[in-house]
Formats: structure tokens, sequence, C-alpha cells
């Protein structure tokens, strides 16, 4: 007889989640988390996509510490000297909110609150050792010597998953998993913020740029979300890039970044809050390790679960998502009394039905073109060759767009061919 | 003034050493969630504490108190108690005490103890320990890091009437006295002292250990307890800001003083050192 | 901004009790590239006069280390008992 019918591990959107489902359909849940309070050891990229959160919590719009929604989509190339961007802002935004910005220390609070109040038994400020195993089976957690027990374990320790690696659950991270990421939350009058981005009230702005302008085949996106009355701002570095280069420090990119000229008066006057790393898993599906076996399942960035295209990253709603599909899955389970990796398996088979593992299939390889050199180098070189071509006025005739076109592709650092080929190489996975 | 008198001296000591009943050490340990220092800044137009953005945390030399009941405990046996005075969200620094070994926690709560002074505070928890009963040691932190008055500790013994050790650095039970070493300007003070006493501990003068899950789950099971004005029989106007004599005036920040500095040779040396003797600032020994 | 300035800006619950991640001199020593000191985003690995110099006191425990290392140095664990960075924004 287990001590708990479930011990969750780790209280960020995952874990929390999973915690509330679990809770609330009267399982009795142990959610254990190493920060005290919760959330104070987690950084977000920013937005919160989609509403999988009303699946728990029906009001979480209401309630929920969020600090804008999405009303203006921003995409952007940046060259040393330019910025090529679109900004898609849309009233349908208004009507249907697509995401949010949030502030994970109270955000992560908030969700391991519910859980508490939903009847988890929350603790705080323990770090757990790992899983404790009898008969190759996952009986429960070990901590100090200790082992509480539990049916059934659940995994949600965010990107740097070290019990499911110290355990052998999962391969360690490497250098194709996970991208660097490095954030700034600067602080600005709500009124200067809107004033900047163009927004009314809650309205907000979130925006990825691709940072064409790093020397050395480095590679890294930059990201800007509008808070309430901070902004959040930050490089996700491709760790393979900075390890060939070996020459550029990770932090210097991102002051790179928030002093181009073209991003510096966003954020000018404002006062540097926190300074925050944290790893973003990029590894798309290649990534994703084994979702559950005996007695145990993994959820969130713990089992990368997380998905980019250059244009979004996403991994709150994925952790979610899987978050509630492990609880799910643990209930019915209970109801089997069967924890087997048999019984567990329908895990892997509720995410491959949800859009999670099913986004990360459609777009596999993704990765290989978020990183390309033709997203990074060419693509950004040759909008910026395109537009000065075509606005800049020479006193000169005015050529097709095609000629100007071809003429770009010179400037670009790779060959026609390479460029057709990886042209190719990125329509077919995006 | 004693408004109360302690329990009566316990014996578990000598028993404990002689032949006969042998009665756990019981042990009481005063904590206070304060603001964490780290995340309090000062307003730089009001000039006042802004703490709306400090999370609660253990009182730093409190969580030594904690440790060094722990270590009698350890080597002796016994029980600890947790009190704390405080709003109902130092629910969660409780069972963190708890979590490192800690037997029972109690949570002084009303609003009617809001705003008190270490005077009121201190009568407060002296009834709290009052009602607790029977005791042999009472541990807490030197002074806290949101007032650093160093008033509460001594406060409770003098409202119980019990012996007081301040500012120990490390303490021991040896042959039924609890021996304490005190940390003073000039060295260490030994001190032994037949309880029940009240010894105050200086922070930083152990490592506390960290929690244990196993010990946190059974905390949250376990529960704590909440007492108010009704629990501890204490008239409203004792407590709170009605039972506090000190009323805070007014709050400055110190200008800074202007401080100068300009290299010099070393060969005015010697005129300088006159002139800081002649000023007083500094003193030359005889065997200098 | 300096790195060591932002840094400073963080609240950190450090334990000196224990070191969550540790590195063996002996591998850095002859380490060909310290790719470490240019990963960490905490600058908590830096060369000085060329003996690779590492604290734990200001890591954010992102893990970058854990696999920026490819010569197996750096033994990685989380901090315990609720010590390390204390985010007030995340």
């Amino acid at each position: 007889m287990s001590e708990f019918d479930a011990i969750v591990v780790g209280a960020g959107p995952a874990g929390s989640s999973s915690a509330i489902k679990l809770a609330s359909s009267g399982l009795n849940v142990l959610l254990v988390e190493r920060a005290d309070p919760p959330g104070s050891k987690n950084v977000s990229g920013g937005i919160l996509w989609g509403n999988e959160l009303a699946q728990i919590i029906p009001d979480w719009e209401k309630n929920a510490p969020l600090e804008r929604y999405v009303l203006s989509k921003g995409t952007g190339l940046l060259t040393e000297d330019s910025l090529i961007s679109i900004d898609f802002r849309s009233k349908k935004f208004e009507k249907n909110k697509t995401g949010y910005s949030v502030l994970r220390a109270k955000f992560d609070q908030f969700l391991a609150n519910k859980a508490k109040a939903s009847g988890a038994t929350l603790v705080t400020g323990v770090t757990v050792d790992r899983v404790a195993v009898k008969d190759k089976k996952i009986i429960g957690v070990e901590q100090d010597g200790d082992v509480i027990t539990s049916d059934v374990v659940i995994l949600a320790e965010g990107a740097n998953p070290r019990v499911a690696i110290d355990s052998g659950l999962r391969k360690p991270i490497g250098d194709r998993d996970v991208a660097i990421g490095i954030k700034e939350v600067i602080r600005l009058p709500e009124a200067t913020i809107n004033e900047r981005f163009n927004l009314r009230g809650s309205q907000g702005y979130a925006g990825e740029y691709v940072l064409g302008f790093l020397p050395g085949g480095v590679k890294a996106g930059g990201f800007l979300y509008t808070n309430k009355d901070t902004i959040s701002i930050g490089a996700v570095v491709n760790s393979a890039d900075l390890r060939a280069n070996n020459s550029t420090y990770s932090y210097n990119i991102m002051e790179q970044f928030v002093t181009h000229p073209f991003i510096a008066p966003y954020i000018e006057g404002g006062k540097v809050e926190e300074y925050s790393a944290h790893l973003v898993c990029e590894g798309g599906i290649r990534s994703v390790p084994k979702l559950s076996g005996d007695g145990y399942m993994i959820a969130g960035d713990s089992a990368s679960l997380s998905f980019s295209n250059g244009l979004v990253i996403q991994g709150m709603n994925y952790a979610i998502t899987s978050g509630i599909a492990a609880a799910e899955t643990a209930i019915a389970a209970k109801s089997r009394n069967n924890y087997s990796a048999d019984s567990l398996k329908s895990y892997d088979e509720k995410l491959a039905s949800k859009y999670v593992l099913e986004d990360m299939k459609t777009f596999k390889g993704i990765e290989g073109v978020t990183w390309s050199n033709l997203m990074h180098k060419a693509v950004p070189k040759m909008a910026e060759n395109i537009f000065f071509d075509l606005f800049y006025e020479t006193g000169q005739p005015k050529r097709h767009l095609y000629e100007i076109l071809l003429e770009s592709t010179a400037g670009s650092g790779m060959t026609k061919s390479q460029l057709i080929l990886e042209a190719y190489r990125a329509a077919r996975r995006m | 003034m004693v408004l109360w008198h302690g329990p009566t001296p316990r014996v578990a000591m000598e028993s404990s050493t002689s032949s006969g009943d042998i009665v756990a050490l019981k042990m009481i340990v005063m904590m206070k969630q304060v603001p964490d220092a780290e995340e309090i800044f000062i307003d730089p137009v009001k000039y006042t504490l802004n703490r709306s953005q400090a999370r609660g945390i253990i009182n730093p030399s409190d969580e030594n108190a904690l440790e060094a009941a722990l270590k009698i405990k350890e080597k002796e046996g016994g029980d600890i108690t947790v009190i704390s005075m405080g709003p109902p969200q130092a629910e969660s620094a409780i069972i963190e005490c708890m979590g490192r070994g800690a037997d029972r926690g109690i949570l002084i709560t009303d609003r009617v103890f809001a705003a008190a002074d270490t005077y009121a505070t201190s009568l407060t928890l002296a009834a709290a320990v009052k009602k607790i009963g029977d005791f042999d040691i009472i541990f807490a932190g030197e002074s806290t890091t949101d007032s650093g008055t160093g008033h509460v500790g001594p406060g409770v013994a003098e409202f119980l009437g019990i012996d007081q050790v301040t500012y120990t650095v490390d303490s021991r039970i040896e042959s039924g006295m609890l021996t304490a070493e005190r940390e003073l300007e000039d060295g260490i003070e030994v001190v032994s002292t037949k309880p029940p006493v009240l010894v105050t501990v200086l922070i930083n003068s152990n490592l506390p250990r960290r929690s244990r899950l196993r010990l946190k789950v059974d905390a949250i099971r376990k529960g704590v307890e909440k007492w108010d004005h009704d629990t501890l029989s204490l008239p409203v106007d004792w407590v709170g800001l009605k039972g506090s004599p000190t009323l805070v005036g007014a709050l400055k920040i110190p200008e800074e003083r202007k401080r100068e500095s300009r290299p010099v040779k070393l060969e005015e040396i010697p005129a300088l050192v006159d002139e800081l003797v002649k000023k007083g600032i500094i003193k030359i020994g005889d065997d200098a | 901004m300096q790195i060591e300035e932002k840094l400073s800006l963080l609240n950190y619950k450090t334990d000196k009790g224990y070191e969550h991640i540790t590195v063996k001199p002996d591998i850095c020593a002859v380490c060909p590239d310290h790719f470490c000191t240019f990963a960490c985003p905490a600058s908590c690995y830096t060369l000085i006069e060329g003996k690779l110099n590492f604290k734990y006191e200001d890591c954010v425990e992102c893990g970058t280390c854990f696999f920026a290392c490819s010569h197996g140095s750096v033994a990685w664990s989380n901090p315990k008992g609720g010590h390390g960075v204390k985010y007030k924004f995340g």
C-alpha cells in the first residue's frame, strides 16, 4: 500500500496542472517543489499560448496573475544596420485571446496554490534526490535516505530534469536538445510601454527576432514581451554554434540584442529589475524521451515537450496539456489498479492524440530550419538588401524585384545552390 | 514588572542523570517570519521602506536558534515546540521548522495582535509559553532582521521570571545544566545555568540544517495549531497596538556622510598619524 | 551593463554547507577549450591567469555547464533545501 496515489516532482505549469487535476479528482497527491516559494526558480520565455488551463481552472483568465494579452505579434530580422519586421495585430485577438505574457514567480505560485487548494499536499523547499525503485518498478521518490511511496510518479522538473537524468529515465541533455535562454526584466511605467508599442490597457506585444548580426557562425533568437509595467527581453542562444565558435560569451549576445539601435529605444530609461537564465527545449521530437514506464510518466520540459518554429516558442501550454494528460492517465490507472508500463502507455497515446506530439511530429526536423544558416545568415541579409534597394532612391531607373532578389543572394554569404537546397528543406518542414 | 511567574523548575535534567524517571527535555523555539531583507528596498522618492515585493523567510538568527535546539535534541532527546506570532502566512515557516525536526508548531495569530511593539509581543509570547506549560529551554534568535531590537527574547524571559543567556554561539547540556558560550566583544564567556532558561542565539553561529521531505509531509499532516487571544486568555488591551507603549515617531534615512580620500606619500604618514592623535581619533598605546 | 552588475540584482540563498556543482581541477587544467567560460550565462566559470576558477554562489541553476563541458569535469546537482537563486519575476 503506497502512502500517496501519485507524487508529482516539480510545481511548474506541468506539475501543478497535473496535481490540480489529480487532487480535484479525489486522488491523494504529493506535489514536491525544490523552490521556496514555488516559481522562484522558474523563468519563462514569456507567452502562455492557448486556453489549456480552462480544463482545470475554468476562471483562470480572471484570476491568474496574467500580465497582458497578445494583441500584437511581431516577427523581425535584425542585421547590424537594419530591422525588417512584421507586426501582426488583429481585433480578432481581442475577442479570442491567443496568448498572455506571464511572469513565472507569480504565475507558478498561483498554480501551486491552486493545487494545494484542490487538496494536494504541497511541499516546497525540498529537492528530491531520485526516484525510488523496487523490482525494476518505480515505487516513489527518495530524499535524504527516506523513501516516500506512491503508485505513480510524475516527473515535471523542467528543462534540466535532474531526477529523470540521475534515475536513468532519460538521456542527459545535450547541445541538440536545448538552447541557452537569457533574459532581463526591465521596469518601465505602464503608460510608457503603451506608448512605445502602440498599445492600450491590457493589450500586449510579443516579438521574436532573428539576430542576424552575430559574428562567426553564432546563432541566436531574440524575444521581447510586454508585461504590465515591465518588459521581458532576452536571447535564446544555440549551444552547438556557440561551442563551435568558442570565443563569444552567451551573456554578451543578450547584451548585443538589447543594445541594438532598433531595440534599445524600446527599453530606454527602464530599470533592470532582474537577470535570469534558463534552458529552452529546442530539440523537437528527436529529444523526446520514453514518456512512461512502470510507475512513472514524464511531462512538460522534462520530456522536451515544446515547440519552436522561429515565429513562436511554445512550452507552457505543452507543459499544461501533458501534465493534465499524465493526471488523466494516473486516474484511469487507479480505477484499473494497474500502474504498469502497459497501463500507463495510454499517456503516450493521449499526447499523440492531442496537438502536442502531433505538432512535434508534423514539424519533425523544424529545429534544423529554425537554426539554419539560411534563417540566421542569408535571409536577414537578403531581406535587408532587397528593401534597401527598393526604398533607396538612387536617381537611377527602377529595377524589377526579381533582379534585386537575384543580386541580393550574392551578398548572403551562401552559394545559390546552397540557398536553393536550404530553402527547399525549409519549405518542406515549415 | 513580572506579570507571570515562570513554571516551577522542572526536574528533568536531574532525574535523567540520576536514576528514576527520565523526563524528556522540553524545548521551545520562538521564530518569526520576516520579509526577506534582500527584497526590501528604499523608495527613491518617499524614502520609506518598500516591503511590497519582499517575500517571507524565517528570521535568520531564528534558524540558528532552531538549529541549536535540534542539536541538543539529537544528543539528549526530548521534543521541540516552535511558536511564532504573525499573520496566517507564517504557517509555511513553521512547517519548514517542523520539516527540520521540530515536533510541534503553534502559530499565535489574531488581528488584535497586529502592530504590537516588542513589549506587547514579549507579553503575548510569554503567555503562549505559559499555556504550553512545562519547559526546560526556550531558544530565540538574538534579534530580527526587520526590527533589530533584540528585545523580544529577553522580554519573554522577564515576563516568565526565568534566567536568560544572551548572544550565544553554542549551547549544550552538561550534568543537568545548560552550558552556553556567549560571544562578547572581548572574547567568549562560558555560562552554566539551571533550566528553565531562555537562550538567545546569534546569527551565523551554526549551519542550519535543511528540511526533509519525510518530516515535511508529516508536519503538513499534523498541522500547525492556531492560537488567538482567546486561547491565551489575554485581554485585548494588553496586546497589539493597544498594549504597546512604544510609538514610532518618524522614520529617517541618515544622510550619507561625504568621505574624501587622496593618495598620500609614504613620508607624509607620520604627520598624518600625529594629526589623528591630536584630534583624538586614534590613540597610541604604551606598547606601541 | 556588465554581467557582474546584473548578477548583483539577484537574491540568492547560498547554502554554505553544500556546493551543488563541482568541477575536477585536474581535468580543467588540461582543458583545450574552456567552453564553460563562454557558455555559462552567470559567468561562474572564469579564467584567472589561465587557470579555471569556478564559483557556485552566482549560479542561476540553468544547467548549461552540465552539457557545455564535454570533458566530464562538471558534476551537477540541484541545490537542496530551497537554497540557491530566488527569482522575483521569472
